[in-house]
């Protein structure tokens, strides 16, 4: 029972580390069109007298990167209809040119207007609209979410941290009088960690496993009948074999760094 | 005879260097010698024979044990020369969750020797202190006598070129600390290994010749 408690006091916080570093990837793989679509799916329209050409609007700004056309014969078949062919002539005629104009990169409102005033600048564009406040509020939620996500990642894994410490603080009282008498005869420092290193990598292993075993299941059972869209159409993003790599990775890396600073703080006999 | 152990000049402070224990002491010992060293308590026996194994460096002075200056020792050094050392404690620092024959044979682990080669002198080393009939049984269902034969084996295990030992009678009664007395006698005898003991009283039955130091005032003499 001692046996189970000690590893589970390890493996625990261990679990919750590797939790919240896979659920991050795992978020961040999923989300990851929906951000690429806010960023690069955004466009703004311009009005213009005249025709205009992209290599004329990046004299204007910089930052323009795409423009496309609107098809003026298409808006005057939706906005014209019942009207005489003769008529839609005339619309045709006086319709200005509509373009959507895509951007190099992500952008603030205020880079937005400051593209709006310099478009407006030029004579033959008559108007621009940049959609700046929804573009700008949805993006902004999704960066405020990712942000929230990471600071409770960060949050969970500095108390799993404090929680590894703690146990580490035991397992150094558990073996300080081993590793001691090993030191005094001259034991290399493997040697005397031996069981340490052991243990805490039979550990690292169980942990990754576990946290392995739970994104699997998400993977293949739960999301399958969550009816949750984005979870059924990126099923493969859920869990990836790389991922499980990943996490034995940090996993060896924070008992090795754990089990050393057990043996450095048992320096000395006690007498 | 070569000195196995040399001190010149020696200081041994504890506190970062402010409280001195042991000021300017100058000995040799070779190899063979039997040493006991005595004194009041408190007045840095203990001390010294840290300094002697490398848990306590110099303040000033040499120290130089099996050709290394302990006061300049690399810690990779100081894990080699401990190897060649047999160390012995009042409190035997024996490790409870090893069976008896693994405690004795932990300085041919540490040496890397063979399961086998480990099993074979676990054997002769406890049948050697009397002890065979407990090679599978842990330290704490033994006597204190018994564990410090354990301890004894332990430090006889790779033949040391210097056996250390604090106190090893220190809280055996007489039948035991005779035996013990007996197994060290014999090392030194037998294997022309160097022995230091600290001890508060001399054993009345010692039948090996022996030097004899004191310490006193933080100075170590020699009783001639």
């Amino acid at each position: 029972m001692k046996f189970i408690k000690n590893h589970l006091m390890f493996i625990l916080p261990l679990m919750a580390i590797l939790l919240g570093i896979e659920f991050y990837l795992v978020f961040d793989r999923t989300t990851d069109s929906y951000e690429k679509g806010l960023k690069e799916g955004y466009t703004m329209l311009v009005v213009a007298k005249k025709p205009v050409t992209l290599q004329k609007l990046r004299q204007l700004n910089p930052h323009i990167a795409t423009l496309e056309a609107i098809k003026r014969e298409q808006i005057v078949s939706e906005v014209a209809q019942g009207v005489s062919k003769q008529s839609k002539k005339e619309i045709l005629a006086a319709l200005p040119y509509f373009y959507n104009v895509g951007l190099d990169s992500y952008l603030g409102t205020a880079a937005l207007e400051k593209i709006k005033k310099d478009l407006e600048k030029d004579s033959t564009i008559k108007r621009v609209e940049t959609f700046g406040s929804s573009y700008s509020s949805a993006y902004r939620l999704f960066a405020f979410i990712k942000f929230l996500l990471k600071v409770f990642i960060g949050f969970m894994g500095v108390v799993s941290l404090f929680l590894i410490i703690k146990q580490m603080e035991i397992w150094k009282y558990a073996h300080r009088e081993r590793m001691q008498v090993m030191e005094i005869f001259g034991a290399p420092l493997m040697l005397r960690a031996g069981v340490l290193f052991k243990v805490a990598i039979f550990d690292a292993f169980i942990a990754t496993l576990l946290t392995s075993a739970v994104f699997l299941y998400v993977k293949f059972v739960w999301a399958a009948q969550s009816g949750i869209d984005l979870m059924m159409q990126k099923q493969d993003d859920l869990f990836k074999m790389t991922d499980m790599a990943i996490l034995l990775g940090v996993a060896l890396l924070l008992v090795i760094v754990a089990v050393y600073t057990v043996v450095f703080s048992n320096k000395g006999v006690q007498e | 005879m070569s000195n196995v152990i040399s001190a010149k000049n020696l200081t041994l402070a504890y506190d970062n260097g402010r409280k001195e224990i042991i000021k300017n002491a100058s000995f040799n010992i070779k190899k063979g010698d039997f040493v006991f060293i005595t004194g009041p308590s408190g007045s840095g026996k203990s001390t010294l024979l840290k300094s002697l194994y490398g848990q306590l460096k110099p303040k000033e002075g040499n120290l130089v044990v099996g050709g290394r200056d302990l006061a300049n020792i690399s810690p990779r050094q100081l894990q080699e020369l401990r190897t060649h050392m047999g160390i012995i404690f009042q409190d035997y620092k024996l490790i409870n969750e090893w069976t008896v024959a693994k405690n004795v044979v932990l300085p041919l682990m540490i040496a890397g020797y063979s399961l086998d080669v480990q099993e074979t002198q676990a054997h002769r080393l406890l049948k050697h202190v009397k002890l065979s009939e407990h090679a599978d049984k842990y330290p704490l269902e033994l006597s204190g006598g018994e564990q410090q034969r354990v301890g004894v084996a332990r430090a006889l295990a790779k033949n040391p070129v210097v056996i250390l030992a604090d106190e090893p009678t220190g809280n055996l009664d007489d039948y035991s600390s005779n035996v013990i007395w007996d197994l060290m006698e014999n090392a030194c005898q037998q294997l022309e290994t160097t022995v230091l003991v600290v001890t508060h009283k001399i054993p009345t039955i010692f039948s090996l010749p022996y030097r004899h130091f004191i310490i006193e005032s933080k100075g170590v003499y020699e009783v001639h």
